[in-house]
């Protein structure tokens, strides 16, 4: 399958384990690793699946290298309609309300444009006991199991 | 062969201009040395003993050491054993990434009084920095001045209950002093108006969830801009909160100017906005204003060469002001700075010695993986770390297990 992870950060700790997870898969897909800051987002292309790590930074909110792409898709208003993705959030329990809040916008941020959201968003806690790529690495062949059926497929 | 860069300093700064750098070029020698035995500076030593989830940033750091080929000299002080002209001799560049850590003083009369401390005094000594001076006592009324994030993890510490403290890597002693400590009352103060303080609204939020204080939010005011009306939404949501035993205080819009004390602080003299005196009783003063010391002289931005092949970075180079992402951002500009650098200069064609390898004394990476796994082996209940404090026990258990003496 044709992968692309994109990812926001502001620590790099997203970018790390996007790298991570994107050396991980390579073996068995067509696997691209890019900064969501670098990301048109008029270049989605519904015959590759897309997997966004992001980090949650301030007050719940993107990371500095995802908002020049949220700003895009607001101000484009792109329609994302047969784009399929998947997000894979990092936080920080520390500051509960707003934990995990940059994954959580970005997914709304994707679904207000029509993309479709597969599997269930997982939530990595940077005060917790998990590594996050021991969380990402299983959940990513999970979400990727389960778009196998739908990218790429006529909506 | 490879061209070579030494950088001062391993705390996030220059670990993430060491970052950038091989990323863009993995086959860079970077070396990162630390006049401590023990990298990481001040994610190990100044981000608070609560706040793990920031200090997992460390993993990223790790794999400078661990994949991408940097080797760290710790225990190394620069003008000691080996002077920065032997460095800038041997390396194609040099980045100054040491930080600032002199505690800016309140500069008014009596700032000198016993019981005046600065906030990163203490906190060094909370986090047992080897060269921390001991914990004072604060008495039941400490005042801290300052409207910065430091100030509200100082007194989320002072606040905390042993409970709350679970999880952190808050060593012993220190956790005995806030134990026994006997604050009534915390005083946080400051010179702005509260719309115009620079506590991040989240900073503010966590002190919703402590379980053994009262606050209550002094002169709230009005905002003019959106981030001002979100620092007063996170103030207004802490006023009145709790009906613990220990009672906190946040007072804006006062300028002080005397710290009063009869031998001892009994108090801040300030003027409040109507431009009458006010006193605000205090045991003792802790003060989080900023940090000062020695800092690079700026080209232009925030890549700061200072001189051919000489750099500067973090808040040597842009001043105590900043967070760690913003380092982050500085980091990858100056990489890119020295990287085009390295480019229009030829490589030197002698081949230079290898001056850090060749110092007695030096902790290698291997070294503080031994320092680490003895600090994390067995750490005590509610703790995740027991930091190793004293140079001589980390140097010891540094030294590789051939260098020891072995039995006969």
């Amino acid at each position: 399958m044709k992968i692309a992870v994109l990812y926001g950060t502001e620590t790099g700790n997203a970018e790390m384990l996007a790298e991570d997870l994107a050396g991980e898969l390579e073996g068995d897909h067509d696997v691209s690793c890019a900064n969501l800051s670098g990301f048109d987002p008029a270049g989605f292309d519904a015959g590759t699946f897309y997997i966004l790590v992001s980090s949650t930074y301030g007050d719940g909110d993107l990371p500095a290298s995802a908002q020049p792409f949220a700003k895009a898709v607001e101000a484009k208003a792109p329609d994302l309609s047969g784009i399929h993705f998947a997000v894979f959030g990092l936080g920080d329990s520390e500051y509960h309300e707003t934990f995990n809040g940059g994954g959580e916008k970005l997914a709304a941020l994707m679904a207000a444009r029509g993309a479709v959201q597969v599997g269930e968003r997982v939530t990595h806690d940077a005060s917790g006991p998990d590594m996050a790529e021991d969380l990402a690495f299983p959940w990513a062949r999970q979400v990727i199991e389960m778009a196998a059926g739908l990218v790429g497929e006529d909506a | 062969m490879s061209r070579r860069v030494a950088i001062l300093g391993a705390g996030p700064s220059g670990c993430f201009v060491a970052q950038a750098l091989l990323k863009a070029r993995p086959d860079l020698r970077v070396d990162i040395l630390d006049r401590l035995p023990v990298p990481y500076g001040l994610v190990r030593y100044g981000v608070a003993a609560d706040h793990q989830g920031t200090k997992a940033i460390t993993r990223q750091f790790a794999r400078l050491f661990e994949r991408q080929g940097a080797r760290f000299f710790g225990n190394v002080t620069v003008g000691r054993d080996v002077t920065l002209e032997a460095l800038r001799e041997a390396y194609d560049a040099v980045v100054v990434a040491t930080g600032l850590s002199t505690d800016r003083r309140l500069g008014i009369p009596g700032d000198d009084l016993p019981g005046v401390h600065g906030a990163g005094r203490i906190t060094r000594a909370l986090y047992e920095h080897p060269d921390a001076e001991p914990l004072p006592p604060l008495g039941p009324r400490p005042l801290i001045v300052g409207n910065g994030n430091v100030a509200i993890d100082l007194l989320r510490l002072l606040a905390k209950t042993s409970e709350e403290l679970d999880g952190s890597d808050l060593g012993p002693g220190p956790t005995a002093w806030l134990a026994g400590s006997g604050i009534d009352e915390i005083t946080i103060l400051g010179r702005s108006p509260a719309a115009a303080a620079r506590f991040d609204a989240v900073m503010l939020k966590e002190l919703g969830r402590l379980s053994g204080v009262s606050i209550a939010v002094d002169d709230l005011g009005t905002a003019g801009t959106e981030e001002g009306a979100r620092t007063l939404e996170a103030l207004s949501a802490l006023h009145g909160h709790g009906a613990g035993p220990r009672r906190i205080r946040f007072v804006f819009a006062r300028r002080p100017i005397a710290v009063e004390g009869d031998g001892c602080v009994s108090g801040l003299l300030c003027i409040a906005p109507d431009g009458r005196e006010e006193r605000f009783p205090a045991t003792s003063i802790l003060t989080a204003i900023g940090f000062d010391g020695e800092t690079a002289t700026a080209e232009s931005g925030a890549a700061v060469r200072m001189a051919p092949g000489l750099y500067g970075a973090g808040w040597f180079a842009r001043g105590p002001r900043g967070t760690i992402p913003d380092n982050r951002a500085d980091a990858q500009a100056l990489a890119a700075v020295i990287l085009a650098d390295l480019d229009a200069t030829p490589a030197s064609s002698s081949i230079p010695g290898d001056v850090l390898a060749c110092l007695p004394g030096t902790v290698t990476y291997d070294g503080w993986t031994r320092i680490d796994a003895a600090e994390t082996a067995a750490p005590p209940a509610g703790r995740c770390r027991a930091k190793i404090t004293g140079r001589a026990a980390m140097l010891s258990l540094a030294a590789a297990p051939d260098e020891k003496e072995t039995q006969p």
